[in-house]
């Protein structure tokens, strides 16, 4: 009996061992993936950072004053500042009817007000957001 | 019985044990003696140190506009001893990198683990090595700085090298604030020397270079550009500068030199084209310089503005030597002195305000020393002491021989005569940030010093208007903007130390509108053919950036 509850702690000490050892393996292994995954995330994302960037000098590139002087003069148009009779101002749009204002107007305009007006926004992937 | 230890097991245990005791003396030599070296062999193969590159500052025009920029491009390298066939390899390679099979082959044959094959390729030429895939062959990111703007204030900007080291202008004079500080990653690599990813130890990110901010306008800059690029051609000039300059804050709007060149291809330009002449080259000014005599005698009043000079009819002797004006005069009042540019005039109301004095002033107006541009290379000019002054040296400075001077004294020369008589300091970067915006540095405009009074000054821009409505520098002219200056065409030293007849600087310093000035603007031109006078050359490059400047900033006519 006494030898059989040996072999028995024997066996459930070499189980858990096997099995923590198992698990420090599987961790590791976990470990190891998770980081290539962030890994290969992270060389998509730099790829893509670096092809917005070269994107993005190839505009700076064309709207160089030098670069529009450049293809101008070759099609013979000369690149000059306008004169003050070549400058057309428009009028300022009226201001935008908002929310806030139809509130004050009173209940009847509340009924014909379901929310606030659309506005544009800007969007974060545009050229404005991208800084070097 | 039988028994369990037989002598040849006890010899196999005595021989073992002996073994072991072996094994533990070498432990014991390789733990006490070698440790060190053998520990540090074993993190070297498997620890390793990324380092990890900053990103380069920007470096902007006044109006935020993007004037270097800096993107990441792979370049290729080999390791020789991966490559198999060497002859197929360097052949395929020479064809995607448009390079000679020959280098290849010779690089391959290096006693080394890495060698660069291209350095910074555009992205179709790796995407065509990649397509090759080729064992031993791989690539590494690094920074490109690129510019956006080509030629456009190149001499300004400057350059960077292979290594991202600023070599040129604003790019070697910032390069500390804008290169950034490199980060590193402590961790550990596979056989393949590949970082294993998840186990990095430790890491300090790199910490991006500044962005510099300049005063200059890139539309001003662009179409000064444009005016000296065609007068450079029309007159099939050596040389050429144009600046244009606030009076009041000494900012550097606009500062071009001819010839030029590409930043975006440094290899394929002349080192003769890369020198900032505004501020590295000084020459004879000439007439330009009799704004500073003029300004002299007026500030001391030792001379009138009407007050009457007789000009020899163009020939005067003086000593040993004979002064020429360009064109006969009997009498002149001091205002048509200038206004007609009259040497013998000049140096015969300079005479009345004596050596000493012409001196003090011409060490006022800035002359004989830097300017203090934060960009490389500036230099003095000529301005001999006092006491090395000849009998004749007050003739000649004070109508613009025997002094040289560069075209960056000469429009803060201007400025002073435009702004009221201060010295301002001519700046050229208005503030230094960090990636958040945070302001490091700002470089404020600094008025120095009075060089002459208001009176003086408002009587000096009357005579400049003269110069232009009815003087030597009409062409200059403007319409309803009113603007002054001063022609200048001063003969160049040729190696014998004579005067040449055929060389030629040809200037024109002046400033718009005369009695409230917003733009001063210098324009040189060395060695302009067939024409070479200031009023001819250089003025109607002036003409064509004031009238371009005044619709630019929507300044009302007067």
């Amino acid at each position: 009996m006494k030898d059989f509850l040996k072999t028995y702690k024997a066996i459930g000490f070499i189980f858990i061992g096997t099995l923590t050892m198992l698990m420090y393996v599987n961790q590791q292994v976990l470990i190891y993936q998770m980081g290539l995954k962030v890994k290969e995330n992270h060389q998509v994302y730099s790829k893509l950072v670096d092809h917005n960037r070269i994107l993005v000098y190839n505009v700076l590139n064309l709207k160089s004053p030098v670069s529009l002087q450049t293809k101008l003069l070759a099609k013979k148009v000369e690149l000059d500042m306008p004169h003050k009779w070549q400058v057309v101002k428009l009028e300022s749009s009226p201001k935008k009817f908002v929310y806030k204002e139809a509130v004050k107007k009173g209940f009847f305009a509340n009924l014909f007000i379901i929310g606030r007006e659309a506005e544009a926004s800007q969007n974060i992937n545009s050229l404005a957001s991208l800084s070097y | 019985m039988y028994k369990l230890i037989t002598p040849r097991i006890k010899k196999v245990a005595y021989f073992l044990v002996v073994l072991f005791v072996l094994l533990a003396v070498r432990l014991f030599f390789v733990q006490l003696g070698a440790a060190k070296p053998l520990s540090k062999l074993a993190s070297d193969q498997h620890n390793m140190y990324l380092c990890l590159l900053p990103r380069r500052g920007v470096i902007y025009d006044h109006r935020k506009k993007e004037l270097a920029v800096s993107i990441n491009l792979n370049s290729i390298f080999a390791d020789p001893l991966m490559i198999e066939d060497e002859e197929s390899t360097a052949e395929k390679l020479a064809g995607a990198l448009d390079l000679d099979k020959e280098d290849i082959l010779l690089k391959f044959k290096e006693d080394k683990r890495f060698v660069w094959l291209a350095r910074k390729v555009q992205p179709e030429t790796e995407k065509a090595v990649r397509g090759l895939s080729i064992k031993g062959v791989g690539f590494i990111k690094e920074p490109q700085r690129v510019y956006p703007g080509g030629e456009l204030a190149s001499h300004i900007i400057g350059f960077v090298g292979m290594d991202d080291k600023g070599l040129e202008g604003i790019e070697l004079q910032f390069d500390k604030l804008l290169k950034g500080t490199v980060g590193w990653r402590y961790s550990i690599r596979d056989a393949k020397r590949r970082e294993v990813p998840g186990y990095e130890y430790k890491e300090i990110p790199p910490a991006d270079g500044n962005d510099v901010i300049l005063t200059i306008d890139s539309v001003v800059q662009a179409f000064a550009e444009k005016e000296l690029e065609s007068a450079f051609e029309k007159y099939k000039a050596k040389g050429g500068i144009i600046i244009v300059m606030d009076p009041y804050t000494g900012d550097i709007l606009a500062l071009a030199n001819r010839p030029t060149y590409d930043l975006n291809n440094i290899k394929g330009s002349p080192v003769e084209a890369r020198r900032n002449r505004a501020v590295c080259d000084f020459f004879e000014p000439g007439s330009s310089f009799k704004i500073v005599t003029a300004g002299a005698v007026l500030e001391e009043d030792v001379v009138q503005l009407e007050e009457e000079f007789f000009c020899e009819n163009g020939e005067f002797k003086w000593g040993r030597h004979t002064y020429h004006d360009h064109r006969p005069h009997g009498w002149l009042a001091f205002r048509d002195v200038i206004k007609y540019s009259s040497n013998i005039g000049t140096m015969k109301s300079a005479m009345k305000l004596g050596d000493k004095r012409l001196y003090r002033y011409i060490k006022r107006f800035g002359f004989g020393m830097k300017t203090g541009i934060d960009l490389p290379g500036e230099v003095e000019g000529m301005t001999r002491p006092l006491k090395q002054w000849s009998k004749l040296s007050l003739c000649s400075i004070s109508m613009g021989q025997e002094i040289a001077v560069t075209a960056l004294q000469l429009a803060c020369a201007i400025s002073s005569v435009a702004n009221g008589g201060y010295y301002v300091r001519p700046r050229i970067i208005e503030r230094i940030q960090d990636k958040a915006g945070q302001v490091i540095e700002e470089f404020k405009p600094e008025q120095r010093y009075r060089v002459i009074s208001e009176e003086t000054s408002k009587e000096l821009r009357a005579i400049l208007r003269g110069v232009v409505e009815d003087g030597t520098g009409k062409l200059a002219e403007v319409k309803s903007y009113l603007p002054a200056g001063k022609t200048g065409t001063a003969q160049k030293i040729e190696q014998n130390g004579t005067y040449s007849h055929k060389k030629f600087t040809a200037s024109f310093i002046g400033f718009l509108p005369y009695d409230k000035p917003r733009f001063a603007i210098v324009v040189i031109m060395d060695e302009p053919r067939p024409y070479y006078y200031g009023g001819t050359v250089c003025a109607p490059v002036f003409k064509n950036v004031a009238s371009q400047l005044m619709r630019y900033y929507k300044i009302e006519p007067l």
